[in-house]
């Protein structure tokens, strides 16, 4: 139904560029070595290969030391929104008592309410939050909406006919749950981590550009754009090259997990038209969108 | 039939709307609670002499039980009486009304460039579905679409502003009326613009997609009913349903967009006003543009979702 044909070269584009910014995110720490001394902020040359940065420091050292919390603390938050979204999803589409269903998933409808980016500038304002506040506030922005797909792909499988059998077998909650349903949204899940990365990315690089989560000095590529942005006319490239590297990080992502997952990733943040469109097209069904609204509201399950 | 599940629809969207607002008035007053030990000192923070932490209290009643806080609070905010800064004693309303300007023309130019750049692009790329055209326009519009605003916004100003000289750098000394310089808000306004741009048009391009491989609009062209007439008059409308829930979606976006493009652009707006509250721990200010923009992103969000719902009413009888 898509234009399917270039995923292989698109595998290719994207795995090149995201290439560069993860290496030197994982190995650039090690490679780095001794800092060296100070020198006069904003020069270029001067045995700088990339000149000095508003502090004096060499850029290329802090380059090299710049990746690695923006890619570990994406990770980690990606990783951490999955380790609550799945078990609430998979409970509330597995179990049968309503009660519980609502319990679990209404505050999360609610919390959907909160622009992300305003919620982790809310906490920063009390709050100091180091790296791990920063991983923790940008996995429990993504909580709601993963926990939705995880509700949506799980209630589907979980309305099949199998899923009838194997309870009147005399299967335990665990088998049905875990070893079926879990199994059958693997899938569905995967393209949405990759989206979910590429958002949790976003969000991470954002928040250190505005000063949340971050020492004010950090080695870290979004607080080296902010911070050497004063010195843009002189010396660009305390400001170019770590910017590039955020582009280059954010869009290989991307391209990456569409080619892999063929993941449809132009769908929004939140809602479940994602999943709905994955489903509509993996099966070119001629209405992918059916349900629009059906998200918010969903009482019960689908009739399959 | 269908009018009363709208009804029932909108009825029940909108006790959601309203949670949603009750919650975000709450969770932004549970902020200040989850201060660690004395408010008053924290918030004081880097000047803590014993006259600032109590004007602090006194500011903000904190000798008050907490619901009595929140219940004058909520009574105010219901008003329009949002509170007093704590780092100028000046209203927040004020602050408010400086900063909505400057932010709400970037939201609007944006919004308005918006729809006819997404919808071309997207129609366009379904028409050439599976050339060279389409290709192009889904593979950058998948590789934008990833991007940070503030990484794109600083590049794009290295280019422009700094080596070609066509825009100025930022907006600084332009005050709050930057219509009177377009030159200025050029680059703010792309830079917004680039994410939505590209998930809408990709959602405008898929819906399309399947419209134009429909019954009803090869039945349409067998009665030699004009090409346009099909894309647009038929195909269009119900490519659009997914788009007008992505445009509310934006909103959530948009905000974050405002927010970084303020500060990498220097323009006053509430994002700024934000920021500095943020930074100042002004925690009166913060809370009040919280509930004004958590407020203006649920009403957004439930239009958005009555829209959509209209766009495809056969959802409530296929659910």
């Amino acid at each position: 139904m898509t234009a399917r044909a270039p995923a292989g070269s698109r595998f290719l584009l994207g795995a090149v560029i995201v290439a560069v910014p993860l290496a030197l995110a994982l190995l650039g720490p090690v490679l780095a070595g001794d800092p060296g001394p100070r020198s006069v902020s904003f020069t270029l040359g001067g045995g700088h290969w990339l000149g000095t940065d508003f502090v004096g420091r060499d850029v290329w050292q802090q380059v090299l030391h710049g990746g690695r919390t923006v890619v570990l603390t994406g990770l980690a938050a990606t990783a951490l929104a999955y380790l609550v979204a799945l078990p609430v999803g998979l409970v509330s589409a597995v179990t049968r008592a309503r009660r519980l269903e609502e319990l679990l998933m209404r505050p999360l409808d609610v919390l959907l309410a909160v622009p992300s980016l305003l919620l982790i500038l809310l906490v920063a304002s009390v709050f100091t939050p180091g790296a791990v506040g920063l991983a923790l506030l940008v996995a429990l922005v993504n909580v709601p909406d993963a926990a939705r797909i995880v509700r949506a792909a799980a209630g589907e499988a979980a309305a099949r006919p199998a899923v009838e059998a194997l309870r009147m077998q005399g299967e335990t909650w665990w088998r049905v749950a875990v070893g079926y349903v879990g199994r059958a949204t693997v899938r569905t899940l995967a393209a949405d981590a990759g989206v979910r990365l590429t958002g949790v990315l976003y969000l991470v690089s954002t928040a250190a550009f505005l000063g949340v989560g971050v020492a004010p000095d950090a080695a870290d590529w979004a607080v080296m754009v902010d911070r050497n942005r004063t010195g843009l006319m002189v010396q660009p490239w305390a400001v170019v090259v770590p910017a590039v590297l955020i582009v280059a990080l954010t869009t290989g992502t991307n391209l990456l997990f569409d080619a892999v997952l063929g993941a449809p990733s132009e769908v929004p943040r939140r809602g479940l038209w994602r999943l709905r469109l994955l489903r509509g097209w993996s099966r070119s069904s001629p209405r992918p969108f059916r349900g629009a609204a059906e998200p918010f509201l969903e009482k019960g399950r689908r009739v399959p | 039939m269908r009018e009363s599940g709208l009804r029932s629809f909108v009825a029940r969207r909108l006790l959601l709307g309203i949670a949603q607002t009750v919650a975000v008035v709450l969770l932004v007053f549970a902020l200040t609670e989850a201060l660690p030990g004395d408010a008053a000192v924290a918030l004081a923070g880097d000047q803590p002499d014993p006259a600032r932490i109590a004007a602090i209290r006194e500011a903000m009643d904190l000798d008050r039980p907490a619901y009595e806080r929140l219940a004058d609070w909520a009574t105010g905010l219901l008003h329009g009486d949002f509170g007093a800064s704590l780092a100028s004693g000046r209203p927040v309303a004020r602050y408010i009304a400086d900063g909505f300007g400057p932010s709400l023309l970037l939201a609007a130019l944006t919004l308005a460039l918006l729809l006819p750049l997404g919808l071309g692009l997207g129609v366009l790329a379904a028409r050439h579905e599976g050339r060279l055209l389409d290709r192009l326009v889904s593979s950058v519009t998948l590789a934008v679409y990833a991007v940070p605003e503030f990484a794109l916004g600083v590049l794009l100003v290295t280019v422009f502003a700094l080596k070609l000289a066509w825009f100025p750098p930022t907006a600084v000394g332009y005050g709050t009326d930057l219509l009177a310089h377009p030159a200025a808000l050029v680059l703010p306004v792309l830079v917004l613009l680039a994410r939505p741009v590209c998930s809408l048009s990709r959602l405008v391009r898929a819906g399309m997609i399947d419209a134009l491989a429909a019954p009803y609009t090869a039945h349409a062209r067998r009665y030699g009913v004009p090409g346009a007439r099909v894309r647009y008059a038929h195909a269009l409308p119900n490519a659009l349903a997914p788009a007008a829930q992505q445009l509310a979606r934006t909103v959530d976006w948009l905000l974050c967009g405002v927010i970084v493009v303020e500060a990498l652009f220097v323009i006053p707006g509430l994002g700024t006003v934000l920021l500095n509250a943020v930074a100042e721990r002004d925690v009166p200010v913060v809370q009040g543009l919280a509930v004004v923009f958590g407020v203006l992103t649920v009403v957004l969000n439930l239009g958005a979702d009555v829209v959509a719902y209209r766009l495809t009413p056969r959802a409530g009888v296929a659910a």
